[in-house]
């Protein structure tokens, strides 16, 4: 009866009043951070003495964090691509192939998740100060690619595992090449994988702040990078203004994602 | 001789040192529907699979009207072929399904949707055509499998246990409509199945396999009346077997004791027994009646159970020795009067329709 | 026996060998694997070649406290979460979808709203001045501002608030998979709903919590944002301490050994939690 919601007597009760809490809590920073940058104090007092938008102004005035953003943007949108083209190419050997050390294969291309960041952060400055790259952006878009790898294997291999390899079969015996049969099912048939893996590994690069915070450059810093070394001098409301810009993106993000994937599963 | 349609020669395949298709040769003539029976690992999968080109045997060769196939990639090989799960292409609707290998082998835009409406109507499914396969029942998704293999009018249709995942109402509609299909479009059909009453109701020929070799292949009615071996006779149909020895044959009927100690004569031998030799008697239910007949063989029993299924009564018997015997008289020799459970009783069968295998 | 089970070598299938996977493992492998050994080098040959780096790390009173700090934080971190998550996965995985899919949404922004900004949120909800200090003196709770942030409280909230997407929702899954019917029967046996709790459905779940668990604290154990912002020089964590004693003292040696360490004892219990799933995934008990 545990398991029945219906049947859970007063424990439900106090189980939907603790998850409440709960949700309360995940949902409390996020909205919070909103609220505060459109309050005037600039000591950050809350309930805010009054509302304005002069943390915006400043913020859209200051061609630093733009630049900062702009950099993001571009590093994340050149990791994403890399690491869905690559992973989709890694997913099919992972999935289909059939050759020794193949479980060995994703155990090693899912490590840099599991890795602490710091590990690997170090670990690349130290390799990229010996080769020179760092501080440039070939150098962030690797490093990003490796982190964000993981993030597009996952998605696109479970969507290759649950999509039956007799429908390859069976579109190649109608008379398409091996590779018409990829392009002209199956890569369609598990769009919704590639999709996540884009959404993910986009995010992966985006939010990264550890390796960024060793390959940053005084001329190349992201915008996570700029966050950080505004929360260490001090606790602007401007940074509000911008965390409350990346909680929208994360909202638009979401929103697109609900709707394609409803689209895309019809 | 006429020139042959397709050939199997000789084909093996190999896993390691596993053989799963010993030397498997067979001649299919054209419009024939030839059924690959037998229990799954016998190699009946992997011979279809060798002439789809999905695997590449290990020697042995492959002829469609004296071409060897097996230099040709699946592709190119201009097969049909209907699959065990549900294989339509989730992300086209039906009609793009069906319109897929006339697409990929660039066929003009009108001759496509001509030939799609014609598919969609010999499998029934006109009113379909836009639907997503992911809203189609998985009979309606089999038949639209199957107008996709037609499409594009390939001289063999290989159909590997299309029907093992429908519930049996299903399966049985939809065996009727492959053989209204087979009947109106004159295609080679190879049939791969378990389901031998499913292969008996639609082949003209049946290659029943066993370990990877082709027991007996024949129609229906030869499996069935004229079993080659034990392992036919228990396949195919019901059957009883009765442990016996060997006394002696003359005239191509021999004789044997049952282990009671009965003397059977008249029946078909498999092969030459020597005397004294063991050996196995079998017997279908069916051949088996409660009253005596012409040139009967009886056999004393006891009868442990009846039960009754309106069109025909089944009995369950006992010899003295102990081997349990199932009858299931044919309606003109059922004899409700002797059908009670009891000791001290006597079934009947004619011996020639008995046969004797080596045990 | 082998290939019995007919397997398909099937036409795509042969194309579709190792090769494609190269790219990636060419990638990883010059720029994950080779940086990553390069530096573990480094640990027994900066600045002289032999253990001192490793002498120093676990001679000075100063780093054993922080591998101290940095397991007590990740254990407590790791228990909270596991206290606070399976009540929401279990009524997650019960309630009404329309209610729960709310709960997910929830749950979804919080985790991929931004780190940094999520981790500000603290920082200004948690200071002495902040809301949380300021609503319980109003309340009347407490007379002076608890200290809340620069210190293991801080840390704890701001890493659990981090870490509960990541037990929830894969408890979710473990939760859903068990059988209702199985404490329905529980309860006509004549189970209490707290003995039917402790005897069936929280050892039926316990592989969910202990794998779940288990990523939580290894994530802990290597985190290094979140710490670094809320916590206190006084409790500092390991990844930190790498962080700085590379890039502050450009001490590379040293830093390279504390990795190792930390790089040792992430993948080790990896490999545990992969064993743990991988039993669960083939039927096996714990």
């Amino acid at each position: 009866m545990l398991l029945d919601y219906d049947r859970l007597g007063w424990l439900r009760v106090a189980l939907v009043g603790f998850t409440a809490a709960v949700a309360a809590f995940l949902l409390l920073p996020v909205v919070f951070i909103v609220l505060l940058s459109f309050g005037s104090s600039r000591w950050l007092a809350f309930p805010p003495p009054g509302w304005t938008l002069k943390w915006y102004e400043q913020l859209f005035a200051d061609p630093t964090w733009i630049d900062a953003a702009l950099t993001s943007a571009r590093i994340a949108a050149m990791s994403a691509v890399l690491a869905v083209v690559i992973g989709l190419f890694a997913s099919f050997a992972l999935v289909r192939g059939e050759f020794r050390g193949r479980q060995l294969l994703r155990g090693l291309l899912l490590t840099p998740m599991v890795l602490p960041v710091v590990v690997f952060a170090i670990a690349i400055y130290a390799f990229f100060l010996r080769i020179g790259l760092a501080g440039t952006t070939i150098g962030f878009v690797i490093a990003h690619t490796i982190l964000a790898l993981p993030f597009a294997i996952i998605p696109i291999t479970a969507a290759l595992e649950g999509f039956d390899k007799s429908i390859e079969d069976a579109a190649i015996v109608c008379g398409a090449s091996p590779l018409q049969a990829r392009l002209r099912i199956t890569l369609p048939s598990i769009r919704i994988g590639i999709f996540s893996a884009a959404i993910f590994s986009f995010l992966a690069s985006w939010d990264e702040v550890v390796v960024a915070i060793f390959m940053a450059s005084p001329t190349l810093q992201t915008l996570p990078v700029k966050i950080w070394g505004s929360l260490r001098a001090d606790l602007s409301p401007v940074v509000a203004a911008a965390s409350s810009l990346l909680v929208g993106l994360t909202l638009c993000l979401m929103i697109v994602t609900a709707l394609l994937r409803r689209k895309l599963s019809r | 001789m006429t020139r042959s349609f397709l050939s199997i020669r000789a084909v093996r395949k190999t896993f390691g040192a596993f053989v799963a298709v010993h030397d498997v040769t067979i001649e299919v003539p054209r419009g024939e529907f030839l059924t690959f029976l037998g229990p799954s690992g016998s190699g009946k999968s992997t011979t279809l699979y060798a002439i789809a080109g999905f695997q590449d045997p290990t020697s042995g060769d492959v002829l469609l009207e004296d071409k060897s196939l097996l230099a040709v990639p699946s592709h190119k090989r201009n097969i049909g072929m209907v699959f065990q799960r549900y294989t339509l292409f989730p992300n086209l609707s039906v009609a793009e399904n069906v319109a897929f290998p006339l697409s990929v082998r660039r066929r003009p835009d009108a001759e496509v949707k001509r030939k799609v409406a014609d598919m969609l109507a010999l499998v029934r499914l006109e009113n379909f055509a836009d639907r997503h396969p992911g809203a189609l029942s998985g009979g309606q998704q089999q038949r639209v499998a199957l107008a996709r293999a037609l499409a594009y009018d390939p001289p063999i249709l290989l159909m590997d246990e299309p029907l093992s995942a429908l519930d049996k109402k299903l399966r049985q509609e939809i065996q009727a409509e492959i053989r209204r299909i087979h009947r109106e479009t004159g295609v080679t059909i190879l049939y791969v199945t378990h389901d031998q009453e499913e292969a008996l109701h639609l082949s003209d020929r049946i290659a029943l396999f066993k370990e990877g070799r082709i027991e007996q292949i024949g129609t229906g009615e030869d499996l069935y009346v004229r079993p080659a071996s034990e392992f036919v006779a228990g396949f195919i149909g019901n059957s009883n077997f009765l442990p016996a020895e060997h006394l002696e044959t003359a005239a191509g009927a021999a004789t044997v004791r049952l282990a009671d100690g009965s003397i059977v004569t008249g029946l078909t031998a498999a092969e030459a027994f020597s005397k004294g030799q063991k050996v196995r008697l079998m017997v279908r239910p069916e051949a088996l009646s409660l009253a005596p007949g012409p040139a009967s063989a009886a056999l004393a029993v006891d009868i442990v159970d009846t039960a009754f299924f309106g069109d025909r009564r089944r009995v369950l018997a006992r010899t003295a020795s102990g081997d349990e015997i199932d009858v299931r008289p044919t309606s003109d020799t059922i004899d409700p009067a002797g059908a009670a459970a009891g000791s001290g009783q006597r079934i009947y069968f004619d011996p020639a329709s008995a046969f004797l295998f080596p045990a | 026996m082998q290939g019995s089970s007919l397997r398909r070598g099937s036409i795509a299938g042969l194309t579709a060998g190792s090769g494609s996977a190269l790219p990636a493992l060419l990638l990883v492998g010059l720029f994950f694997i080779v940086p990553v050994v390069a530096l573990l080098l480094r640990s027994v040959t900066d600045p002289e070649p032999g253990l001192q780096n490793y002498a120093a790390l676990f001679g000075s009173g100063t780093y054993v406290r922080v591998f101290l700090n940095t397991f007590l934080v990740a254990a407590v971190v790791t228990a909270v979460t596991i206290l606070v998550a399976f009540p929401v996965a279990w009524m997650l995985a019960i309630m009404p979808p329309a209610y729960g899919s709310i709960v997910f949404g929830i749950i979804i922004l919080s985790m991929w709203t931004n780190l940094l900004t999520r981790t500000y949120a603290w920082m200004v909800l948690l200071q002495r001045t902040g809301v949380i200090n300021r609503t319980l003196m109003g309340l009347g709770i407490i007379q002076e501002p608890l200290p809340l942030i620069n210190n293991l409280a801080g840390v704890t909230i701001g890493m659990v608030y981090i870490m509960l997407p990541f037990m929830i929702l894969p408890l979710v899954g473990t939760l859903r998979a068990i059988d209702p019917m199985t404490l329905r029967a529980a309860a006509l046996c004549g189970a209490s709903p707290f003995q039917a709790f402790r005897r069936i459905l929280l050892p039926l779940s316990l592989p969910g919590i202990a794998a779940g668990g288990l990523m939580v604290f290894v994530m802990s154990l290597g985190y290094f944002v979140t710490p670094a912002l809320l916590g206190g020089t006084s409790n500092m964590m390991l990844a930190e301490m790498i962080a700085q004693t590379v890039q502050s003292l450009l001490n590379w040696g040293l830093g390279s050994a504390a990795a190792f360490v930390l790089l040792v004892i992430t993948m080790a219990l990896y490999a545990l939690q992969l064993r743990l799933v991988g039993a669960r995934r083939t039927g096996g008990g714990l």
